[in-house]
């Protein structure tokens, strides 16, 4: 079935390849022999997940993608099985004007501005007409607060609380979470675990393991449900720099900011579940428009 | 005798027509507002109802439902709109025009200043984008009888604009190639 699945598509993930650890021998995905590998006493069949195109045809074909399902009971790394992924999620073409707009709406949409200045109502003082209309040699004047005056108000100064909130368009977003998505795969920063249950509560043991599976310094762990197992939560809650987050929480920014992404097996289904759906959705131009806040 | 019997029939049911919708009329319409219907009784007061989770039925209903997502278009050696399925792979042309979730050609008009500029826009574009805009810009100028025609690419969102209102053109253009 895996000789199958290989024959099918056309370019085999060959950059996954180099994630493999520094243990285990550098080979070509078809050539991987399951039996080198000490496997652990309760031995299962291996993980395939094919992908089926019959609810969304990708744009290209040709860019189909696979990639290994990863072991999380011990450190040494083990390869549980093999998922092709949708190219229209995982292998679309990044567009990187999209990425950098969506990081810098994440980082403004939410911003509030707080620099004040005074204007002439509210600087103290300069209620009285300083000095009487005519007859003085001076310039006429009806207050000494006035912005023309030094010590006076600011005209057009910032304004406290002063927000920036905007909302991006909705498929600018959507193709956002597709490139950053694409872009990860494609540079060998994503990796695809079976479930998020690990052996130990012990932090020791997630920092062996990304130390092992050369894994960047900073890791993110997307799972499709919001609950995440006992073990990884307090494993994960000393480290500052491995954070948990569920699918509807994925973001452009967090995958940017951490360097490893590491999916489950159903955070990928979902993912490509939501995205596929919204890439291929029939009243997509009801998304389309100014956005309305109050409204659903 | 018979006519008068007829008249006399037929004045009878008018009478009893106009009865009826005078009845209508006066009184209020029952059971279609809050206010004038009945309160909710007791569940055994009312018939019985045997719930059917899709019953085969719904298929009447589901059919005059809009589809969720985008259908695949059915297959057909010619369509009489003069549009053609992507059969392209864009592997040995080195550059690929994806279509759009409606299966069309990202080829598109822009017109600003009152429409006295048109820029043709060809959207989704993968690959090598130079070398295809070498091709497009080879296309346009041959339908100008060998004018020049200024284009402008942006790499990054994958985007050619071309001076002028060439939209036919290139659909035309792209659809051969098999984009």
């Amino acid at each position: 079935m895996l000789n199958n699945i290989l024959k099918t598509s056309r370019q085999v993930l060959y950059p996954v390849a180099r994630t493999f650890s520094r243990s285990s021998n550098k080979g070509n995905v078809a050539t991987e022999t399951p039996g080198a590998v000490s496997t652990p006493p309760a031995t299962r069949s291996p993980l395939i997940l094919p992908q089926d195109y019959t609810n969304f045809l990708p744009v290209s074909r040709s860019t189909a993608r696979q990639a290994w399902i990863e072991n999380t009971d011990a450190v040494a790394e083990r390869k549980v099985g093999l998922i092709e992924l949708h190219p229209d999620v995982f292998a679309a073409q990044p567009r990187v004007d999209l990425i950098q707009e969506n990081v810098e709406w994440q980082r403004k949409y939410r911003y509030v501005s707080m620099a004040h200045t005074k204007n002439r109502a509210e600087v103290r003082g300069g209620g009285r007409k300083p000095w009487p209309q005519k007859g003085g040699g001076r310039a006429r004047h009806g207050s000494l607060r006035s912005p023309m005056l030094k010590g006076g108000g600011v005209v057009h100064g910032p304004r406290s609380p002063t927000t920036h909130f905007y909302m991006l368009p909705f498929y600018k977003r959507v193709l956002g979470l597709t490139s950053t998505l694409s872009v990860k795969l494609a540079q060998d920063d994503l990796h695809i675990i079976e479930n998020v249950d690990i052996p130990t509560r012990d932090s020791d043991f997630l920092k062996d393991l990304i130390a092992e599976r050369n894994w960047g310094p900073s890791v993110l762990i997307v799972d499709d449900d919001h609950m995440f197992p006992a073990n990884i939560c307090q494993a994960s809650d000393d480290l500052g720099y491995v954070n948990l987050m569920p699918t509807f929480g994925l973001n452009v920014y967090s995958m940017l900011k951490h360097d490893t992404l590491v999916l489950t097996v159903a955070a990928v289904k979902h993912l490509e579940q939501r995205l596929l759906y919204q890439l291929n959705r029939n009243d997509a131009a009801s998304k389309g428009g100014k956005f309305k806040l109050d409204q659903v | 005798m018979a006519t008068c019997a007829k008249l006399m029939l037929g004045s009878g049911l008018c009478q009893k027509l106009s009865q009826f919708t005078r009845q209508i009329h006066m009184q209020p319409a029952l059971l279609s507002s809050f206010r004038s219907s009945r309160e909710v009784q007791e569940l055994d007061k009312y018939p019985e109802v045997e719930v059917v989770a899709n019953p085969p039925e719904w298929r009447f209903v589901e059919r005059l439902l809009p589809v969720e997502t985008v259908p695949q278009p059915l297959t057909k050696p010619k369509y009489p709109s003069g549009w053609r399925p992507q059969k392209e792979d864009g592997s040995e042309l080195g550059y690929f025009v994806a279509r759009t979730k409606n299966h069309m050609v990202p080829v598109y008009l822009h017109t600003r200043f009152r429409g006295q500029r048109r820029i043709t826009v060809v959207r989704r574009v993968q690959g090598d984008i130079w070398s295809l805009e070498k091709d497009l810009r080879a296309v346009v100028e041959q339908s100008r009888n060998g004018k020049l025609c200024a284009t402008r690419i942006n790499e990054l969102s994958g985007q050619i604009h071309f001076h002028g209102d060439y939209v036919d053109v290139l659909r035309d253009y792209l659809k051969e190639k098999g984009f």
